[in-house]
């Protein structure tokens, strides 16, 4: 399947400045991140899509943050961003307290499009790629699509643990024959079992077809996710990171190479992109 | 003029009308498409000046990029990315010919590797882009391996672009300056006939990962961008402007009314609003307001009354 941009879910509305006001901002593991905040992008941004935050009181850094968010709910216009503290900015971004406002850009780039082929999804997350998956889960138990997940992280995290409820939350026919699973691992066996995703995707898709796959993580766990799925002929979307300048097509600067040559640009033609079109 | 009109705000880049002297610089904007969503691009700025293209497509460089300095500047290494003459007309002419009728200025960029690469641009540019107001020659850019910058390094090669390309168009064009001998190389080119110089392009630099030891970005050196460069830019406009009788476009980190300010009164006559684009997309729009907000403070009823009234 080749994604075009009219196919995905993420592209109905265009991409502006918007304001928010965090209301709730707490570490639910080391050096990952909650924060709660309301904005009107919550009820125009699709699952996959991503918002450029800015982060105010800084003026030595320029650049938004771009982030994903887990869960976007229109009538509360609430969207909720769980994030690494990786650098300066999401360092900052850990510091805005309740009631603190700003801006962000979005919503940006396309999201996650639903499956173009009956049959079942295999979702596959590892470590911090793990929230834009959590929307891909609701996105498609709403279009009741069944599927399965598999989370990867180095180790027993609560963010994982938090996050994994919200996928057991939506996966809730466990018990009868297409019981949709939730399968952890992790590098060091403290949560589930001791693996790679890619060890657990190998011996599921085994057992069960599955028509589509999605994925966000690490780029080696995804080139893994992708050469899988290309043995198997199993489509799938993988949601990928850059280091963004813009978030909306103007500086060129997040470029992804594609088997068919040239580049495409991560934040306008992704984040999500057909695996089979990109240079892993 | 009406007795409610404020100052006059438009102003002539050698021979590109703009309705004000706000303009955007290349490689920050897109093609001015990306920027609908945010504000009416042909209604509100005096001029774009699109991104540079090529005789052929380029694919540019490989990634990373970008990255940020932490000083209030940011590293990029995009190298020229466009999808050649024909390719960019296909793609954005129409667009770019609804903001001349909306009365907005359109600069295309011409890049090019060699002499021959440059005339072969024009040219193409020349048949295909009814829609140009004038072209900016890139002699300047850092970041691709030939051509580029060392197009412009000194007096007699950038002389040498600007003979080559003078010949092949009578419309106005304009020499994007890379950030050294501003006066010197300002002169030789005004010699060779451009109607107007941009400065400056970013400044080269370098960030090393010492973790890695490999550099931030792909390649050893870059162009460092943003609020950081703007005194320097200020600075580099000033000299150049004091050398040549050609009018100047300032471009620098700028991100508000006052800086832009800055750069008109230390001679520039129209200005470009580039990294600022990136963080906050409406940022021209508003230099644009904040602009004419200050020729009204200064109470002037023209801003070209202000171009070089820098007092020493």
């Amino acid at each position: 399947m080749t994604i075009q941009p009219d196919s995905l879910a993420g592209t109905a509305s265009a991409t502006g400045v918007h304001g928010f006001e965090v209301f709730s901002n707490e570490a639910v593991a080391d050096g990952v991140w909650r924060m709660r905040c309301h904005t009107p992008v919550a009820s125009l941004i699709a699952p996959g899509q991503f918002v450029n935050v800015a982060v105010p009181g800084d003026s030595a850094h320029i650049l938004r943050i771009p982030l994903s968010f887990s869960v976007a709910q229109a009538t509360s216009q609430t969207l909720e961003l769980v994030y690494a503290v990786v650098g300066e900015g999401t360092r900052r971004l850990s510091c805005m307290r309740v009631g603190d406002t700003s801006t962000m850009v979005g919503p940006c780039g396309n999201g996650w499009a639903l499956p173009t082929h009956e049959g079942r999804a295999l979702l596959v997350a590892g470590g911090v790629g793990l929230p834009p998956i959590v929307a891909c889960a609701r996105m498609l138990a709403e279009a009741s699509v069944g599927f399965d997940v598999i989370v990867g992280a180095q180790t027993s995290a609560k963010h994982v643990e938090y996050l994994l409820d919200e996928l057991r939350r939506l996966a809730p026919d466990e018990g009868c024959d297409c019981a949709r699973k939730v399968l952890v691992c992790t590098d060091d066996g403290t949560l589930g079992t001791r693996g790679f995703t890619t060890d657990v995707m190998a011996d599921l898709i085994a057992d069960r077809p599955y028509a589509q796959a999605y994925t966000c993580g690490p780029t080696p766990m995804m080139a893994g996710v992708a050469r899988l799925c290309a043995k198997r002929d199993i489509a799938c979307q993988a949601s990928l990171e850059r280091m963004m300048g813009c978030g909306f097509g103007a500086c060129s600067c997040c470029n992804v190479a594609l088997v068919a040559g040239g580049y495409a640009l991560c934040c306008k033609d992704g984040p999500v992109f057909d695996a089979r079109e990109v240079v892993w | 003029m009406s007795k409610d009109a404020g100052p006059r705000m438009a102003v002539n880049l050698g021979g590109i009308t703009m309705r004000n002297p706000v303009n955007t610089a290349s490689g920050t904007f897109g093609n001015g498409e990306q920027f609908e969503g945010f504000y009416d691009v042909g209604s509100t700025l005096g001029a774009i000046t699109c991104k540079g293209v090529s005789a052929i497509p380029w694919e540019g460089n490989p990634a990373p990029r970008l990255a940020e300095l932490g000083g209030a500047a940011i590293l990029n290494s995009v190298g020229l990315q466009n999808p050649g003459v024909a390719g960019f007309v296909g793609r954005y002419g129409e667009y770019l010919q609804g903001l001349r009728r909306k009365g907005c200025a359109v600069i295309c960029q011409v890049a090019g590797h060699s002499l021959e690469e440059y005339a072969r641009a024009m040219e193409l540019f020349e048949e295909l882009a009814p829609f140009a107001s004038g072209f900016e020659i890139n002699i300047s850019c850092p970041n691709i391996a030939a051509g580029g910058a060392a197009m412009g390094a000194t007096p007699a090669a950038a002389a040498e672009v600007m003979r080559t390309v003078r010949p092949l168009t009578t419309r106005p064009i304009v020499v994007k300056m890379a950030p050294h001998d501003v006066a010197e190389i300002g002169r030789a080119l005004e010699a060779e006939g451009a109607d107007a110089l941009s400065l400056i392009n970013t400044i080269p630099g370098m960030s090393i990962d010492v973790r890695t030891r490999r550099s931030r970005v792909c390649r050893p050196t870059a162009g460092v961008s943003g609020p950081a460069i703007h005194a320097i830019a200020v600075r580099m406009v000033w000299e150049c402007a004091r050398a040549v009788k050609v009018p100047i476009c300032g471009i620098g980190g700028i991100t508000c009314g006052e800086d832009a300010a800055e750069m008109i009164l230390a001679g520039a006559t129209a200005i470009s609003v580039g990294t600022a684009n990136l963080v906050d997309p409406a940022c021209a729009a508003r230099v644009v307001e904040e602009l004419e907000q200050w020729a009204c403070d200064q109470g002037v009823t023209d801003i070209n009354e202000l171009i070089g009234a820098f007092e020493c």
